[in-house]
């Protein structure tokens, strides 16, 4: 392969795994305002404490002694998922479901609260600096000719893709297959009627936020190990950038999401790749103001019917 | 655990003084202490405190200054200008009149509008970006060299000593980073070395693997970087997972024991223009001493210099017998002044006529030594 050929898949592979991340995390978006038509601004607070209770339970283990990379990893999913949907839950319990039924505009203003208070409580109990982890799993394969260009995945890119998919395929059966997911899908068709119809919505919208929650938990512990670094203050960059690929993709469509997820990944990293990096942003958000303009429910979302 | 004490502590004395109702007035002379608190680069803000802490306590030690004692004041402008802004008019308010600080250049210079305006003095011991005495200030000085210079010694360490074929400038996109980058790829560039490539990142970023295919493709052999460690420690680590092999250079900001511990090995060998490490000196041995005692790192880059800067003032009140500003600014440009950084001299700017700058190789346990 040439060089130029190479050097694409390479970037194409860091898209692809920036992507999944934030495809993990837009899907707590996108069930929300399926669900109830809100923005909650205090997913990305959760994903960050998701990496936060990473850190913790690695560190807590390894000062155990205990070394097996597998099962602390294990016990790192279960610990995080937790407590991340715990949160989740609390969030929805205190700070929305109160104010069901308001205007729009309130929930969402107690969700950009919410948002606040969490960055800031995490940020006096665990300190505002960065932490920083050693990193877990390290290496990878490389392919192509040293000479030319040589493309590296590392284990972690790879454990990364493959958490994505495992997690994807998991909430589509759960969705599509389960009872709670149908009636998930009747609640995000017309929450009154199936509330007629004797499904206790309540339990339905909590389950939703507990779910959003467990996806940006997975999202916080692969990202946690892929970059060894978290402050306070990354669920807010995170959550932007997952709520843009929300809406990019169709906010309220699960697949839309995912999509929107790797289309916003790639798209950064072919930035990256043939402008100065700096230009990434700027070509990302103007990709959505675009496909907005011209599809404005979103890649994959359908247009809001006004119901009478 | 040790503020909340301290804080308790304070809300002690102030109970017992409100309870002895007519205690005199005690002649303390509080020094403003502006800088981050919090937020991504607080590290650096504690370099300052020890410093500042340590020189009030020696000094309050010897009896003060003019019959005074000194007395810190913390405010955390958390590196962010608007907060900045905020935290002068509040110094400004609570009547202090002489400050150390504030930090990040981008917090300084907006800041010391408002100092010049109000008549108050202040001593930066860690913003190196030239635009902020550039206004002429008649009241704000520094115990740090100048950007220009540390560029410019960079520039020159990279064509006499380093030597690479392919040079890549990156920068952070604030005044401090790209301010630093443009003045490395001008020396450079002004010598027959065209960087390859000129880009900046996002600050707050975490994923710079694009970045660094590109580095990767277009063969660079080094690296610059104008910004803090954050940025500069995730490079740094998704360079050696990502097998981009290449030397790395930054400045003043990027050196702490943080940034060893966000990219671990991959930190041995970097160079970085710093302070000369003061806590060296000999003169310095003793408060080397007492800061370990109290169990605080003497080390950092800023510590002797925000040491000095208490010195500055201190030595300028001691000599004119005065408190006020301005006096002590006249005093201050006139006269050299002999503090833990060496003998200080200004020029009409508030600049100090001699750089304070040296290169370093950084080392992964944090430490640094003198690069050849």
């Amino acid at each position: 392969m040439s060089e130029f050929s190479l050097y694409l898949l390479q970037q194409l592979i860091n898209g692809l795994t920036i992507g999944s991340t934030y495809a993990l995390i837009a899907i707590g978006y996108t069930m929300v305002y399926g669900i109830i038509g809100m923005i909650n601004f205090a997913h990305g607070e959760i994903y960050m404490i998701g990496s936060y209770v990473t850190f913790i339970v690695i560190a807590g283990l390894l000062g155990m002694g205990l070394v097996s990379l597998p099962i602390v990893l294990l016990i790192v999913l279960i610990v995080a998922v937790i407590v991340s949907s715990t949160y989740g839950w609390t969030v929805e319990r205190v700070a929305y479901r109160p104010l069901r039924g308001s205007n729009r505009l309130i929930p969402l203003i107690s969700a950009i609260g919410m948002s606040i208070f969490l960055q800031n409580y995490v940020g006096l109990s665990q300190g505002y600096r960065d932490a920083a982890l050693p990193p877990q799993v390290v290496g990878g394969w490389t392919f192509g000719d040293p000479a030319v260009f040589e493309v590296t995945i590392s284990y972690m890119q790879s454990i990364i893709w493959i958490a994505t998919l495992l997690t994807m395929t998991a909430l589509t059966l759960f969705i599509s297959r389960s009872r709670m997911g149908r009636a998930c899908r009747a609640c995000s068709e017309d929450l009154g009627m199936t509330n007629l119809l004797g499904i206790d919505t309540n339990k339905i919208i909590a389950l939703t936020f507990i779910v959003g929650a467990a996806l940006a938990a997975v999202a916080g512990i692969l990202l946690s190990l892929y970059y060894g670094v978290i402050n306070p203050f990354v669920g807010f960059i995170a959550g932007l950038k997952a709520f843009t690929a929300a809406v990019l993709g169709g906010i309220g469509s699960i697949p839309g999401a995912m999509l929107g997820g790797l289309i916003l990944g790639v798209t950064e990293a072919m930035t990256a790749a043939f402008f100065p990096a700096e230009y990434k942003d700027v070509v990302s958000f103007g990709l959505l103001v675009l496909i907005l303009l011209f599809r404005p429910s979103g890649l994959l979302g359908k247009p809001e019917v006004e119901k009478v | 655990m040790n503020k909340i004490a301290k804080k308790l502590m304070t809300l002690g004395t102030v109970a017992a003084l409100a309870g002895a109702v007519s205690v005199a007035n005690a002649e303390t002379l509080k020094i403003g202490l502006a800088g981050p608190a919090t937020g991504p680069v607080a590290q650096y803000g504690d370099m300052q405190k020890i410093g500042v802490m340590a020189a009030i306590d020696d000094i309050n030690k010897a009896g003060g200054i003019n019959g005074m004692q000194l007395e810190g004041v913390i405010y955390d402008d958390a590196c962010d200008p608007k907060q900045a802004v905020a935290v002068a008019n509040k110094i400004v308010n609570d009547g202090v009149q002489h400050v150390v600080g504030h930090l990040c250049s981008s917090s300084t210079e907006p800041a010391a509008d408002i100092y010049d305006e109000e008549g108050v003095l202040m001593i930066t011991a860690a913003s190196t970006s030239p635009t902020i005495t550039e206004k002429g200030f008649q009241l704000v000085f520094r115990t740090i060299g100048l950007d220009s210079l540390q560029g410019s010694l960079a520039a020159d360490h990279i064509l006499n000593s380093v030597k690479p074929q392919r040079v890549a400038v990156i920068h952070d996109k604030q005044q401090y980073g790209e301010g630093l980058a443009t003045a490395v790829k001008t020396k450079l560039e002004g010598n027959n070395l065209n960087p390859v490539m000129f880009e900046g990142v996002t600050p707050g970023d975490k994923d710079f693997s694009a970045l660094i295919a590109k580095l990767k493709k277009n063969n660079i052999d080094f690296v610059y970087y104008g910004g803090y460690h954050p940025e500069l420690g995730l490079i740094l680590r998704q360079s050696s997972e990502k097998g981009f092999k290449a030397q790395f250079m930054g400045p003043e900001g990027v050196v702490n024991s943080d940034l060893a511990k966000i990219a671990g090995k991959a930190v041995e060998g970097v160079l970085a223009t710093a302070p000369k490490s003061f806590d060296q000196n000999a003169v310095n041995q003793a408060r080397v001493e007492a800061i370990k005692a109290k169990g605080e790192d003497p080390t950092g880059p800023f510590v002797f210099t925000a040491y000095a800067a208490v010195e500055v003032m201190t030595n300028a009140m001691k000599a004119t017998g005065k408190t006020d500003p301005f006096e002590l600014a006249d005093h201050i440009r006139a006269t050299e002044l002999d503090t833990a950084i060496g003998k200080v001299k200004y020029n009409k700017q508030g600049d100090l006529t001699e750089s304070t700058f040296l290169v370093y190789k950084l080392h992964q346990d944090g430490s640094k030594t003198p690069a050849q």
